[in-house]
């Protein structure tokens, strides 16, 4: 008999895998295990203890900007619609008839006061009030209290346009929760009235999602040869531009790479007014002086402000994207365009036009990207990282005393190739699997 | 149909034909031959409608939006050292039918639609991508042959099962 003394994920309980995630995730000591990439166990204990714990992006305000707009989102694997009803208010929904559980609603988006369920005819109005029930009286006599038949509404709050909801009734409040970070994602989505434009883009990648959100809560240090294409065509000015900035993270495991300085500015000059009314003078000195922003809102809202050379003219643009898990190795990547609402016309489209270009299925920095994060959680995957305890160095910049006299919050280092970014996100993850 | 329909309906076959030996043969340079200076190369991302409403895409959001500068820019980049999501090239076949001409005029223009599967696999990947749609095309005649001027390439899902697209539609 073959003797073997090695752990096995399966046979552990969820207490006993969760020990085992305090033994190997040591995000302090820069060791991150592979398996915690690809195991299905891993996955259902994430999905339970971060997906349905923490506050999850769902859209932006302006998706829906009319009276009666909807649109259909996913939280947490789940269908929700978010409507705009006749007073204005934005609410979400689970998107399932209380009466026999049908699915309401399947178009992406549209724009009504009340949705029909297509198996009995219960009919909802777009506040989630139970507003008609086929042939009531005659089969329910007076006995049925609509009231009580409302849709599941869904606990949603919004910064600055993004919208986010969450399953936990016991979550702290969504501003919160965002803490210090909403000094940066001021200058990401409140810099001026942002507006997404078209619907988003959605593509599948046969990767965990932390692979994603670990790219852009800190990972600079990859453009360099990742994306060594973009510079070789003269897009960036250099493939070591990514280094000069700071890398920043606060609490809950949020964090960003701020690309700093910038000789050109990289919006709008026009909208110059608009952005200080909106920013603090420290906030719009930032955007001043922005080459590039990339980050995520934990656990899997990523955003990027890029500035790159099209035709020879300079141009940034603004996405969100979300790493939705659809299995252990399987993403939706949902990457949304944003952009300044009174920008002039032709800048809008240029920008649109550059985000296409650089990130998106066919974006000339993501395409590679999605090669190196398929191959990652493919080798990650199976039984073999944890018998031979394979780990992933995450020591870069350990040795780094944080800078003062930046005048963001949170903790700022001051070049942008170091993985502290990275570390605060595992242990953020590693408290929430344990809560 | 006319004879002279006939043939020329024939020869866009062939074209397309060419076309996506062209490209699955990872010949970049041959294919961007075939495309006209005045070339719009767009892909609109596909929605989900309640019905039967169209177009059931966006005419504001696109996969691809290219002119034929960004669509140099592309294959120029494929031909670094570090085009990593094509290193080592997918195997991709290109499956071209039920090709219909309209708005032909000889020696001028034709507008020609088209159905195209493409089957992608990578590496020693054993899953494969299956991209699925419909090409609307329009062509220039110039300087003795059938340049590509525009290309509209409406695909079958509204979620994108591959990977990127590093390769072309």
């Amino acid at each position: 008999m073959i003797k073997t003394t090695t752990k096995n994920l399966e046979e552990m309980t969820q207490k006993e895998t969760i020990g085992y995630l305090n033994e190997t995730v040591q995000p302090e000591a820069g060791s991150i295990p592979a398996f915690i990439l690809a195991d299905p166990k891993i996955y259902d204990i994430e999905h339970k203890k971060v997906f349905m714990k923490t506050w999850l992006f769902i859209g932006h305000e302006s998706e829906i900007p009319n009276k009666n707009d909807y649109m259909l989102r996913d939280l947490a694997g789940y269908s929700i619609i978010i409507t705009r009803d006749s007073e204005n208010e934005i609410s979400g929904f689970y998107n399932m008839c209380t009466h026999r559980g049908m699915k309401l609603c399947r178009a992406d988006k549209g724009n009504k006061s009340s949705f029909v369920c297509p198996y009995h005819g219960f009919n909802f109005k777009n506040n989630g009030d139970l507003i008609g029930v086929p042939l009531q009286k005659d089969i329910y006599g007076t006995d049925l209290d609509k009231s009580k038949l409302g849709l599941h509404k869904i606990r949603i709050e919004s910064y600055k346009g993004l919208i986010f909801g969450t399953w936990n009734e016991e979550a702290e409040s969504l501003s919160d929760f965002l803490g210090d970070f909403k000094w940066y994602l001021d200058i990401l989505a409140g810099r001026a009235e942002m507006e997404v434009v078209g619907p988003p883009q959605r593509f599948i990648i046969h990767s965990n999602w932390k692979v994603g959100a670990d790219n852009f809560v800190g990972d600079s240090y990859h453009t360099m040869v990742t994306h060594g294409s973009i510079a070789k065509l003269g897009m960036v000015p250099s493939a070591t531009y990514s280094k000069k900035g700071y890398q920043i993270h606060t609490m809950n495991g949020h964090g960003l790479n701020l690309g700093t300085p910038n000789p050109d500015f990289a919006f709008p000059e026009e909208l110059k007014s608009e952005y200080k009314s909106n920013l603090t003078d420290e906030q719009y000195d930032v955007l001043a002086n922005l080459k590039n922003m990339i980050g995520n809102i934990f656990p899997n809202l990523s955003f990027l402000i890029s500035h790159t050379k099209v035709k020879g003219q300079l141009i940034s643009n603004t996405t969100v994207r979300m790493w939705r898990p659809i299995g252990p190795d399987k993403m939706e990547v949902i990457a949304w365009f944003l952009v300044e609402k009174n920008a002039a016309e032709d800048w809008k489209k240029r920008s649109r036009d550059s985000f296409i270009l650089t990130f998106s299925p066919s974006g000339i920095f993501e395409q590679d990207d999605t090669e190196v994060f398929t191959d990652i959680t493919a080798a990650a995957s199976g039984p073999m990282p944890v018998m031979k305890e394979l780990v992933y160095n995450y020591t870069m910049g350990m040795h780094r005393e944080p800078v003062s006299g930046f005048n963001g919050p949170g903790v700022v280092y001051d070049d942008k190739f170091s993985e502290a970014n990275q570390r605060n996100f595992y242990r953020y993850w590693l408290d929430l699997m344990n809560a | 149909m006319s004879l002279e329909k006939m043939l020329a309906t024939y020869e866009f076959e062939q074209w397309l034909y060419r076309e996506a030996e062209r490209l699955d043969h990872i010949d970049f340079d041959g294919w961007f031959s075939l495309m006209h200076s005045s070339l719009i190369y767009q892909m609109p991302v596909r929605v989900n409608k309640e019905g039967t409403e169209r177009p059931d895409y966006a005419e504001d959001m696109f996969s691809f939006n290219d002119d034929i500068e960004l669509l140099s820019l592309r294959v120029e980049r494929l031909k670094t050292d570090y085009a990593w999501a094509e290193i080592p090239p997918s195997r991709t076949r290109r499956y071209v039918s039920n090709v219909k001409l309209s708005d032909y005029v000889p020696n001028e223009k034709a507008s020609v639609n088209s159905y195209l599967l493409i089957y992608r696999s990578r590496s020693t990947d054993i899953h494969h991508d299956l991209i699925s749609g419909e090409r609307r095309d329009e062509f220039i005649y110039e300087d003795g042959v059938w340049k590509l001027s525009k290309r509209v390439f409406i695909v079958d899902q509204t979620t994108l099962n591959t990977r990127n697209l590093a390769i072309f539609v």
